[in-house]
């Protein structure tokens, strides 16, 4: 600041500042700084608001170089000098400027509020009948994204006579908190096309939020949401829950993958074939056709059977007791609507080495799953989907 | 009354008592001070923890639980027991001196406002210890904050402290309404009150309509979670989660301007004496700090763009018409130190250092005042920043620049100039290493909130940054807490006036008797004090002038005798 500027020694010490600053982003090659512009626009609503942002942050600079410009004059220019007792003039104000710098402000934020009022006509402008709808539902802590057919609700893809004609993108957060080998969902979208997002939460709130469209919507539950954009640059973009929702809000993260027409038709073709061989675990994110799948290994003849529960984000026990070496039965029954549950087991507990991981479905439905026979020992069970979801099985 | 002629002995008390039962408004704002002061470390240190486990992606030094509890415990400790409270505590040490006043109206209740404080803080941190403090960010927006989805007894206790502190805060804001209204020196009509205590009078209001909301809402919130009220509940039918974010914010927000106006409210005061002028354009400040409270009630919901439960445009439209205002006095602000002689202490350096600040988080909120543009920036680092240049930039800059110019006051003795000056250029560069990079952050998409960030998406450096700036602040802290811990053993002795400040807290002692003032100097402008220094001057002037007629007249005279004479 000006007023530093006065003394020599201070002066010094500024500028030592200003070196070591120097030396610490030279020292980081590669230092990244993001500029006060927000990302490329990858939709025509976010090109919208750009536009609009740049015209609001030229007028801010202005302001700022004017204040700090002004600030910065009085400080350096009417200083009292030593052993100068007179008193300045005593001037006590000027009804003349208070109304000039009353009225251009005004006028100033009157023009912004224009100019916002028209851009946000523009992105929320609605059209009939959008080409594609995606349902998405949002859930601590991940996301789903629905694909149905035209003739079927994305509500409805639960149904018996729907199976196999949606599907169903289910997110899981990463293990542990550690992204290291973690690939967030992908909603695919197809370039140069009306998509149309119906948005719902079941727990509380979230918010879709895309950098790359310059655009966030809160999704409340009672309160599902409809958006619109048309993507018109091809691409990958991250996105992220913006609103607080509880332990693991930093884990909602997704990706949006905008492509060709033909890419994503070919996308949704393979989505919707089943995966020739059931997987033991669900470590990708993608978990295609999900709905339909059976339980994870077929162990026929196993009879132990055991009953679990899922409502509220809870289970309903957190011990469980199976004998050794045995193949056995889990009936987990997911009571909580539209929320994806699963049970995976793993050693020793809850975080340690997977041992089997069943289907992630949605409730409220209730299926068995069939588990191959354990060693005797120690074992945690926890809900993929949410890891504060966990108990101990001991096999015996 | 014929027995209050013999007074009865006065009993030795030692002085730990005489502070937990004093009702002397002075002592109650120096503790004030000392227990903000304090709660500001806690809070400070909650800011590092979250800062440290920013530094670098992943999670380093605490889990995602700790952290939100962190985050959460930062924003409710600063908000509600140091910014609110430490502004609180100069409306309680300086009103009644600036209006001549002996006390507060209510000096037993300013007393419970004060207690309430120190007990609701302690009641919020004693989560930690009891499973867990609060962790739904201190919006604690519902269904998170309900009893499903936050069980612990953190949740609960926070709403119970912060009912404690709306409770303070509805007992202080009567008080000082009544202490205005009621209790001003003869001649100290309301238009020559120092701007101080105008922005004491329209924070009052503010908090008399705003609190109460509050209190309500947490009361229904309380319901909610412990008896199965469905007030915001959206598991019951009837539960609406939008209903908590009106009446949050219908509090939150002017809470904002609860936490501004009175540091614009020193700000008016340091600036005018180091520039020896008066404040430029006083009605006009007046009318500027009016029209902010006014507004401050119309503009709650653009917290909530993003929920598609608003009516944009009126809100929208009142947001960006509350920058005029607050325009209009960063301009009244300067001119007052055009063609003035600055004297750059350190109270005045800090004051300079709000305006600068301050003018950034003014910019910065307008953005958000833009429906479209909000739709990209709500809940990202940008809002961080806003509300850091705002609350930090601002609150906190005046309320250091309050306390470098009126600890003389309060204690008798100086703080020391050159600590100060180190304290405030380590602020001020701190304060813009962190929240500075949260601007570019923001407007690349790093949300707020959020324990961890993927290590890809190019935000490692700036949060470095962010975190060295933090614990720049944290240094810069040292040198001031040193000060004033050595100061008041053994500063420089002060006088009564040593700013040659014109209001009448400078016409009595430092620091002052029990009862405020021997005798109160003519108030005929709102500088009293200015003005009956003056007079001496202007007295000393008007005689010499007529000294001067006098000799002129003589010499006149005299000649016009010889003429007459050498006419003859």
């Amino acid at each position: 600041m000006a007023f530093t500027r006065k003394r020599p020694q201070r002066r010094a010490a500024i500028l030592l500042l200003l070196a070591a600053a120097a030396v610490l982003v030279s020292g980081c090659t590669d230092f990244d700084v993001r500029t006060a512009f927000p990302p490329d626009a990858a939709t025509t609503q976010g090109q919208a608001t750009r536009n609009l942002y740049d015209i609001v942050f030229l007028i801010g600079i202005a302001v700022f170089v004017l204040v700090e410009g002004l600030i910065l004059f009085a400080v350096l220019r009417y200083r009292r000098r030593k052993g100068d007792d007179e008193l300045p003039p005593q001037i006590h104000g000027n009804n003349k400027l208070e109304i000039i710098w009353t009225a251009i402000p005004i006028a100033i934020v009157l023009a912004l509020f224009v100019l916002s009022w028209q851009t946000l006509n523009t992105i929320d402008a609605r059209k009939q009948d959008p080409p594609v709808r995606i349902g998405v539902v949002a859930y601590q802590w991940q996301w789903q994204f629905v694909y149905a057919p035209p003739d079927v609700r994305w509500e409805d893809c639960g149904a018996p006579q729907n199976k196999g004609t949606c599907v169903t993108v289910i997110g899981l957060p990463p293990p542990g908190g550690d992204r290291t080998n973690w690939t967030p969902p992908q909603m695919h979208v197809p370039v140069g096309e009306t998509v149309e997002l119906q948005m719902h939460s079941n727990d509380v709130i979230h918010s879709f939020y895309v950098p790359a469209f310059l655009y966030q919507r809160d999704i409340t539950p009672r309160k599902d949401q409809v958006i619109q954009f048309l993507a018109d640059h091809e691409g990958t973009y991250r996105g992220q829950c913006t609103q607080f929702c509880g332990l693991l809000h930093q884990a909602m993260e997704f990706e949006v993958v905008v492509e060709s027409r033909d890419a994503f038709n070919g996308w949704l073709q393979t989505a919707l074939t089943p995966p020739p061989a059931p997987t033991p675990a669900p470590s990708a994110s993608t978990q295609p056709g999900a709905s339909q799948q059976p339980g994870a290994s077929q162990q026929p003849g196993a009879t132990v059977q055991l009953t679990l529960t899922a409502s509220g984000i809870a289970f309903d026990t957190d011990s469980l007791e199976v004998p050794a070496d045995t193949p056995f039965q889990i009936v987990f029954a997911n009571n909580d609507a539209g929320i994806p549950h699963n049970v995976a087991i793993h050693k020793d507990s809850p975080t340690g080495e997977l041992v089997w991981s069943g289907d992630i479905f949605n409730g409220v439905e209730t299926r068995t799953y069939d588990v191959p026979a354990l060693p005797a020992g120690i074992y945690g069970f926890v809900c993929v989907v949410h890891p504060n979801m966990t108990g101990t099985l001991t096999a015996k | 009354m014929a027995t209050t002629a013999l007074r009865p002995a006065i009993a030795q008390r030692s002085r730990l008592y005489d502070w937990l039962t004093t009702t002397d408004h002075k002592k109650i704002g120096i503790l004030y001070f000392f227990n903000s002061l304090l709660l500001f470390l806690v809070g400070g240190t909650l800011a590092l923890a979250v800062r440290t486990e920013l530094a670098q992606p992943g999670l380093q030094v605490m889990n995602e639980s700790t952290y939100n509890q962190m985050f959460t415990m930062h924003a409710s400790v600063m908000i509600f027991w140091v910014v609110i409270p430490f502004l609180a505590g100069f409306g309680n040490y300086l009103t009644p001196l600036m209006i001549g006043a002996p006390d507060m109206a209510f000096p037993r209740i300013n007393a419970l406002s004060f207690w309430l404080l120190p007990l609701s803080a302690l009641i919020a941190i004693l989560g930690f210890p009891l499973g867990g403090a609060a962790a739904n960010g201190w919006t604690s927006y519902s269904p998170l904050a309900q009893e499903k989805y936050a069980s612990g007894l953190g949740t609960d206790l926070w709403i119970i402290a912060l009912l404690l502190v709306g409770t303070s805060s509805i007992l202080g804001a009567i008080n000082f309404l009544v202490t205005i209204f009621k209790m001003r020196a003869p001649g100290m009509t309301l238009f020559r009150m120092p701007i101080f205590v105008w922005t004491i009078l329209v924070t009052s209001v503010l908090v008399l309509m705003g609190t109460p909301v509050l209190t309500a809402a947490l009361m229904m919130l309380y319901i909610d979670r412990n008896f199965g009220g469905a007030f915001f509940n959206t598991a019951l039918e009837g539960g609406n989660a939008i209903l908590w974010q009106n009446v949050f914010w219908f509090y939150s927000h002017p809470a904002v301007y609860i936490m501004i106006l009175p540091a614009m409210g020193i700000v008016s005061e340091v600036i005018p004496t180091f520039s020896r002028k008066p404040l430029f354009g006083y009605k006009a400040f007046v009318f500027a700090t009016a029209a902010i409270g006014a507004l401050g009630f119309s503009v709650w919901a653009h917290h909530m763009f993003t929920t598609g439960s608003v009516y944009l445009p009126f809100f929208s439209l009142m947001t960006f018409l509350i920058a005029v205002p607050t325009g209009v006095k960063m301009f009244n602000w300067v001119a007052t130190m055009f063609k003035g002689k600055l004297s750059i202490t350190t109270s005045m350096a800090f004051a300079i250092g709000f305006l600068a600040m301050f003018l950034i988080g003014g910019i910065n909120g307008a953005f958000l005042a833009s429906v479209p543009v909000d739709y990209h920036v709500h809940a990202t680092y940008w809002i961080v920043a806003h509300i850091h240049y705002v609350l930090f930039g601002g609150s906190v800059m005046g309320v250091f620049a309050g306390i470098y110019y009126w600890f003389p006051k309060m204690f008798g003795r100086m703080l020391d100039e050159t600590l100060g000056k180190i304290h405030f250029i380590g602020i001020f560069i701190g304060m813009n290493l962190t929240f500075f990079p949260m601007h570019l952050l923001g407007t690349d998409g790093m949300t707020r909130r959020i324990a961890d960030y993927s290590a890809t998406a190019g935000w490692n450096d700036l949060n470095m940054v962010a975190t060295i700036g933090g614990f720049t602040i944290a240094v810069a802290m040292l040198p001031f807490l040193w000060n004033v811990f050595s100061s008041l053993r053994s500063g420089h002795p002060a006088g009564d006036n040593p700013w040659e400040g014109s209001t009448l807290e400078w016409a009595t002692t430092s620091p002052p008797p029990a009862w405020n003032f021997d005798r109160l100097p003519p108030i005929r402008s709102e500088r009293p004090v200015f003005d009956q220094r003056q007079a001496a001057t202007i007295a000393a002037a008007a005689a010499a002038a007529a000294t001067r007629a006098v000799a002129a007249a003589a010499t006149t005279a005299v000649a016009e005798t010889a003429q007459a004479t050498a006419g003859h």
